[in-house]
C-alpha cells in the first residue's frame, strides 16, 4: 500500500496483534442483532476508514465502491425474497415485508462493516512487516513468510505478462470463438504461458533462495524487529473505546428500531 | 572418506555422472574438473553443453536445491559458496535493496544491530551508489539488478564465487557494470563463470575451460593458450569473442530496396502514444520507407517498445500516423506484423507447424490443406526448424523459439515487420542466424523496424537510426552519417530522416 496512505498510528500498532484483534472484531460482529447498534457501528467504522487510515480520498473511494455494490445487493436481496408477515409491497415473485426489509438492511450493514475493517487492515499494514510480524510473534514459519514476500514482486511482473499476451493476440488476429469452446480456448491461450512463465520464474527464485543458504527451518535474526508496544495496548482501548461508545450510544440515539431483527 | 582421493587441496568432481530426468543419454559421462583457491576460471562452449549444469554441481546446488539425478566418485563443494544467475527479474525475493541483502544476513544470523552497517558496506563493494538503500529493486536498470546480486552474493562471504551467464540479459552498459563490480572485488576472490559474451572480461579470468557440445571437455588452460589455440571452435560454438562482428559481417548488397523518390510507406506526423491517459512517447516527424531497417535504440523505459506499439496501434495514439499517403485504416493493420520479445508469450498453437499454419489461414483466403501444408513446409525449412515440427513450441531451445516467433509472424502480406529485441540473450550462432533472415526479408521488400540494445546491429545491419530518449524521437541518423538532433521538432531535419543509405 505504498504511496497510497500516509502514514497513521494505525501503521505503528503491531500488524500480528492488529489481525488478532480486528479478527475478534469480525467475530463478535456476528453476533450483533440489534439494527441500531449495528448502524452506529458502522458510522463510527466508516469515520475510521476514511480519517484513521491516512488514504487519500481518491483511492477510499475507489475501495470503497465494491462494498458499497456489497451492501446494495444484500440488501436488496433479502429484503425482495426474504419471508415476513408484515407485508408492505408485492409484485410478482417480490415480496417486501417489514422483517425481511429489516433483515436486509441489517445484513447490508455487516457486509459492509465486514469489508471496512478489512479494507482498514489492508490500508494500514506493510505486508512485509505483517510477515516479519507473523514470524516473530505467532512463530509462522519462514519457509511459507518468505515465500509470499517473494510472490508479492511477481504479481506486477504476470500482469504485464497478461497485456502482451493481449497485445499478441490482437497482432495475430486470434479469435477463440464463441461458446463454451471458446472460452475453452481463450482460458488455454492466456492461463497457459502466465502459468509456464511464473511457474519457471518461482523455481528459479527458489533455486536463488536456497542459494542464499535460505533453509525455511533454520534459526534466523529478523532485519525488522517487531515488538509488541504502547501502540497495540492503544489500539485495544480504541476497540474497547468504540465498544464502549456504541453500546451506551445505542440507548441515545435511535435511527432504527433499537431491538433484535430475529424478534421483529 | 578413505579410498585415495582424486582432489588434493581444492575443489572439484571426481567421475561425475549427470543425466536430467527424459533425456535419452548421459550430459556427463566420468567428467573431472579440479580447481584450486583464488583462481579465476571462465567455462566457454556452445549453449546446452552443459557448462551452467557442472557449475550448479560444484556450487552444491546439484543435487541439493535442484533435483536432479546424479553420481560421482568425489565432489568437493567448497564449506561457502554464492552464486550469481543470468536472470536479474528472478533471484530476488524481496521488493527492496536493503531487505535483499538482509535477507541474506538473517539467513546468516548476523545480529540485527549489525545489519545496517553490513548493508552499507556490501552496497558500497559493487559501486551501487544509492541515496538510500530502501530503494525499490523494480526501479533498478537490470546492471544495477545485476550488482545487487553480487552485493547480496558476497555479503555470503564466499570463498569460491559462482556466476551463471551475469550478463546474457543485460545491454552493453549493463554488461560492463558488471565486469566493472567483479574487478573491484577482493584480488584473492576465487571465481567461476560461466559467460557467452567475452568482449568485456577477458582481463577478469585467467584460465578457461572449452566444452564440446557432448559435454566433455576440450580444453583446459591458461587463457591466451586456449583463445589462441581455439580460435575456430570459438566461432562454432556461438561465442561472442572480440573482433566477431567484423568477421561474421555478410556483405549486404549496396543496390538499394528503397528509392528516395518514393513517397513513405509509413509517416508519423505529430505522432504521440498514450498508456493510460499519460502521453509515454512523442515523435514530431518521422518517415519509413520500404525496404530499409531501421534500428530503434535507446535506454531502458525511455519508450522504445511504447514506439512499436503505437504503430502497431496496440496502443492509444494521437496525431497522424500515414500508411502510403493516406491515415492508416484497419486493413493496412494486417501489413504490419509484430514479433514480441518473449516468443512464449505470442504462440496460440500447440505444435510448431500448427503455429505457423495459423498464420498462414489468417492471411489467405480459404487456402487448401495441401497450400498450407506446402507452405508451412517451406518456412519452417528456410528457418531450420522442419524437423521441429511436431514439437509443442515451448520444448524448443531459446534460440529456436525466437526464430519460430519471427517465422511464425511473417506473412506475404506484411508490409513492415516491427521486432522488440529478437537477439536479446542469444547467443552468437542464433543471432547471426536470425540477422541473416531478416536481411533476406529486407531484400525482398519488406520494411523492418527492431528495437535493439546492440550498437552492432545499429551499425552494420540498420539504415537508419532512431534515437529514443525521454520519451521522445531525439535524432535520426543515417548509417556513417552521423545524426544531428532533432531540437525544433525535427521538421528541419527532413533531409536528414528521410535520406536513405549511404
Amino acid at each position: 500500500m505504498e504511496g497510497i496512505a500516509k502514514e497513521t498510528w494505525l501503521h505503528r500498532v503491531n500488524p500480528s496483534v492488529k489481525l488478532l484483534l480486528l479478527l475478534g472484531v469480525l467475530i463478535a460482529l456476528l453476533f450483533i442483532h440489534n439494527l441500531n447498534v449495528m448502524l452506529l457501528l458502522n458510522i463510527v467504522i466508516i469515520i475510521c476508514f476514511c480519517f484513521g487510515t491516512g488514504i487519500s480520498r481518491k483511492y477510499a473511494l475507489l475501495f470503497f465502491l465494491p462494498f458499497f455494490l456489497l451492501f446494495w445487493s444484500s440488501v436488496l436481496t433479502m429484503a425482495l425474497y426474504g419471508k415476513g408477515s408484515t407485508l408492505w409491497w408485492e409484485w410478482g415473485i417480490f415480496r417486501v415485508s417489514e422483517e425481511s426489509f429489516f433483515r436486509g438492511v441489517h445484513l447490508g450493514f455487516r457486509a459492509l462493516t465486514f469489508g471496512l475493517i478489512g479494507l482498514i487492515f489492508v490500508c494500514t499494514t506493510h505486508p512485509v512487516r505483517l510477515f516479519y510480524s507473523l514470524m516473530q510473534q505467532l512463530h509462522f514459519p519462514p519457509k511459507f513468510a518468505y515465500s509470499f514476500m517473494a510472490s508479492i514482486r511477481l504479481l506486477p511482473i504476470i500482469w504485464d505478462e497478461f497485456h502482451t499476451i493481449r497485445m499478441a493476440h490482437q497482432v495475430r488476429g486470434f479469435s477463440p470463438g464463441k461458446g463454451w469452446k471458446g472460452f475453452k480456448r481463450k482460458l488455454s491461450a492466456y492461463a497457459v504461458p502466465l502459468l509456464a512463465q511464473s511457474i519457471r520464474r518461482a523455481y528459479r527464485i527458489a533455486v536463488a533462495m536456497e542459494a542464499k543458504r535460505f533453509k525455511g527451518n533454520q534459526k534466523r535474526t529478523y532485519y525488522y524487529q517487531l515488538s509488541i508496544g504502547k501502540w497495540d495496548l492503544l489500539f485495544l482501548l480504541f476497540l474497547l473505546g468504540i465498544t464502549g461508545v456504541v453500546w451506551v450510544g445505542s440507548e441515545w440515539i435511535q435511527l432504527l428500531p433499537n431491538q433484535d431483527v430475529r424478534l421483529i | 572418506m578413505y579410498d585415495h582421493s582424486m582432489i588434493k587441496g581444492g575443489y572439484g568432481v571426481h567421475k561425475l555422472r549427470l543425466k536430467f530426468p527424459g533425456d535419452e543419454s548421459l550430459l556427463f559421462r566420468d567428467c573431472d574438473f579440479q580447481y584450486q583457491k583464488g583462481e579465476k576460471i571462465l567455462f566457454l562452449g556452445p549453449s546446452g553443453c552443459g557448462k551452467s549444469t557442472l557449475l550448479q554441481v560444484l556450487a552444491g546446488l546439484i543435487p541439493h536445491a535442484i533435483d536432479v539425478p546424479m553420481k560421482a566418485q568425489q565432489v568437493v563443494v567448497p564449506e561457502s559458496t554464492a552464486v550469481v544467475f543470468q536472470d536479474p527479474d528472478t533471484q530476488f525475493c524481496m521488493t527492496h535493496v536493503d531487505e535483499e541483502i538482509a535477507f541474506v544476513l538473517e539467513n546468516l544470523q548476523i545480529p540485527r544491530e549489525e545489519m545496517p552497517d553490513q548493508i552499507k558496506k556490501y552496497v558500497s563493494v559493487v559501486g551501487l551508489d544509492l541515496e538510500d538503500v530502501h530503494t525499490s529493486i523494480h526501479t533498478l536498470s537490470g546492471g544495477m539488478k545485476q550488482r545487487l546480486a553480487i552485493a547480496s552474493a558476497m555479503a555470503l562471504q564466499p570463498e569460491v564465487l559462482f556466476l551463471d551467464e551475469p550478463t546474457a540479459f543485460l545491454d552493453t552498459d549493463g554488461t560492463k557494470q558488471v565486469w566493472e563490480t567483479i574487478r573491484q572485488l577482493p584480488d584473492d576472490q576465487t571465481l567461476l563463470i560461466v559467460e557467452h559474451k567475452i568482449e568485456e572480461m577477458m582481463d577478469v579470468v585467467d584460465r578457461i575451460v572449452l566444452f564440446r557440445p557432448d559435454g566433455t571437455i576440450l580444453a583446459d588452460g591458461k587463457k591466451e593458450e586456449v583463445l589462441a589455440n581455439y580460435q575456430e571452435q570459438l566461432r562454432e560454438y556461438g561465442i561472442w569473442y572480440p573482433g566477431i562482428w567484423e568477421e561474421r559481417l555478410i556483405y549486404r548488397s549496396n543496390d538499394s530496396v528503397t528509392s528516395q523518390a518514393d513517397s513513405p510507406l509509413l509517416a508519423l506526423r505529430d505522432f504521440q502514444v498514450l498508456h493510460s491517459g499519460d502521453v509515454k512517447l512523442q515523435v514530431s516527424h518521422a518517415d519509413l520507407y520500404q525496404g530499409e531497417w531501421i534500428a530503434v535504440i535507446g535506454k531502458n523505459g525511455a519508450g522504445k517498445s511504447t514506439l512499436l506499439q503505437g504503430i502497431r496501434q496496440l496502443l492509444k495514439t494521437k496525431g497522424k500516423l500515414l500508411y502510403q499517403g493516406s491515415p492508416i485504416a484497419r486493413a493496412d493493420l494486417q501489413k504490419i506484423g509484430f514479433v514480441f520479445q518473449n516468443p512464449e508469450l505470442q504462440f496460440v498453437a500447440s505444435t510448431v507447424g500448427d503455429e505457423v499454419a495459423y498464420t498462414i489461414r489468417q492471411a489467405l483466403k480459404d487456402p487448401t490443406e495441401e497450400e498450407i501444408h506446402q507452405m508451412v513446409q517451406e518456412r519452417l525449412e528456410m528457418f531450420s526448424l522442419w524437423e521441429h515440427r511436431h514439437k509443442h513450441p515451448y520444448q524448443l531451445s531459446v534460440g529456436q523459439k525466437r526464430r519460430l516467433s519471427v517465422c511464425a509472424t511473417i506473412h506475404e502480406n506484411h508490409q513492415i515487420l516491427l521486432l522488440d529485441e529478437p537477439t536479446f540473450g542469444l547467443d552468437a550462432q542464433n543471432t547471426f542466424s536470425l540477422l541473416n533472415w531478416l536481411e533476406e526479408l529486407r531484400q525482398s521488400g519488406t520494411t523492418i523496424v527492431m528495437v535493439t540494445h546492440s550498437e552492432e546491429i545499429a551499425r552494420y545491419y540498420a539504415d537508419r537510426i532512431w534515437w529514443i530518449g525521454k520519451g521522445h524521437l531525439q535524432k535520426v541518423s543515417s548509417n556513417g552519417v552521423s545524426g544531428k538532433e532533432l531540437e525544433d521538432g525535427g521538421n528541419c531535419e527532413r533531409d536528414v530522416a528521410s535520406s536513405s543509405k549511404p
